[in-house]
């Protein structure tokens, strides 16, 4: 007890000192969400190679935007907005250069997890279908607007609730519910067409 | 339950487990059927899609990040300098063109004062309009005596 209160005490002094130019502080900062942020980084963009140089970005943008962080928000939602931001500059640029095929899966695996998916309590499945199933989910998600891989990637993948999503994102609940309905919508869509073209 | 409802509710709700309802639906629907088992695999897709290890920051990140402050810091201070130093001998530029066009130009002008051209007519005016009257037939006749000049007369200026 009296330890989180007395490192979110610390926090603020080390961000106060870094919105006075202190990097020495803000460095303190980096070591305490480098996780947190590469984390997020690579749950959003899924580029294990770009993960690492686009947390560094998201930290130094942050470093250059902290003056502007008033503390009414802990200052991990505030970073936060700062990487999502950051990767849906990022993937907007992207989906533009690159173009993204539906992933070629053997009939078995579609099967397994079909199976799978109607039944979870059946049979498992083994590693190889898993990555191939995360593969052909990945390129789902490649092909999706960046919209929609921000949104789906911060429920399905990081796991936040709408109300931390809206808190990221500056949106009222019902407007990350609408977007979560178009994205899964549109996802669906992609799928079906995959199935129809196999 | 209709195919409408059973869709909006999966994608409202993206449930952990297909509820019973949709279960009951799907059994006689082949295309709700279709798509429950696309929903299925889009979730047990995420699912394996969240468990997929994170990578770890490397060894010295912080140290990068500041490092990389400190670079962009340096660009951006050269970056300024550069576009000063651009301004300057933009504006020495546009300093020397005014300077030589001064030296270029004559010494009279609209901008200077009146050219001797115009000295030259404004007093050819005072002149004329001292000696010869202007518009005889519409003056009185002042009783035969001489025409009356224009009371601006004296200056050659309009008033």
């Amino acid at each position: 007890m009296g330890s989180l209160p007395a490192q979110e005490a610390q926090e603020v002094q080390w961000v106060e000192r870094a919105q006075r130019g202190d990097r020495e502080a803000f460095g303190l900062l980096v070591e305490c969400y480098q996780r947190r942020v590469m984390s997020q980084v690579f749950r959003l963009v899924r580029r294990r190679d770009e993960a690492e140089d686009l947390a560094q970005e998201v930290f130094i943008k942050a470093f250059r935007a902290i003056r502007s962080y008033n503390f009414r928000s802990p200052f991990g939602a505030w970073l936060s907005r700062v990487a999502v931001n950051h990767c849906y500059d990022y993937l907007r640029k992207e989906r533009a250069s690159r173009i993204s095929y539906h992933w070629q899966m053997a009939e078995e695996s579609v099967r397994r997890i079909e199976a799978q998916a109607e039944n979870p309590q059946g049979s498992r499945l083994d590693p190889e279908q898993q990555a191939a199933l995360r593969d052909f989910v990945g390129k789902l998600l490649d092909r999706a607007p960046a919209e929609d891989r921000v949104v789906l990637g911060l429920k399905e993948l990081e796991g936040l609730s709408v109300e931390e999503i809206a808190e990221i994102l500056k949106l009222n609940r019902s407007t990350v519910k609408v977007r979560l309905h178009r994205a899964r919508k549109r996802m669906l869509e992609d799928l079906k067409r995959w199935r129809e073209g196999r | 339950m209709r195919c409408e409802e059973m869709r909006r509710m999966i994608l409202q709700d993206w449930p952990e487990e297909v509820p019973a309802a949709v279960r009951e639906h799907v059994a006689g629907c082949a295309e709700c059927r279709a798509y429950g088992r696309d929903f299925g695999v889009l979730r047990v897709g995420f699912r394996a899609l969240a468990a997929e290890p994170v990578p770890e920051p490397s060894w010295g990140f912080a140290t990068r990040v500041l490092r990389r402050l400190e670079e962009t810091r340096d660009e951006v201070s050269v970056e300024f300098l550069e576009r000063a130093g651009r301004r300057v001998v933009y504006a020495t530029c546009v300093l020397a063109l005014t300077l030589l066009l001064a030296l270029a130009l004559p010494s009279s002008g609209p901008l200077r004062g009146p050219t001797t051209a115009e000295l030259y007519l404004a007093q050819a005016e005072e002149v004329t309009a001292g000696s010869i009257p202007i518009f005889t037939g519409e003056l009185p006749s002042n009783n035969g005596a001489t025409p009356v000049a224009p009371q601006n007369s004296g200056t050659g200026k309009k008033p």
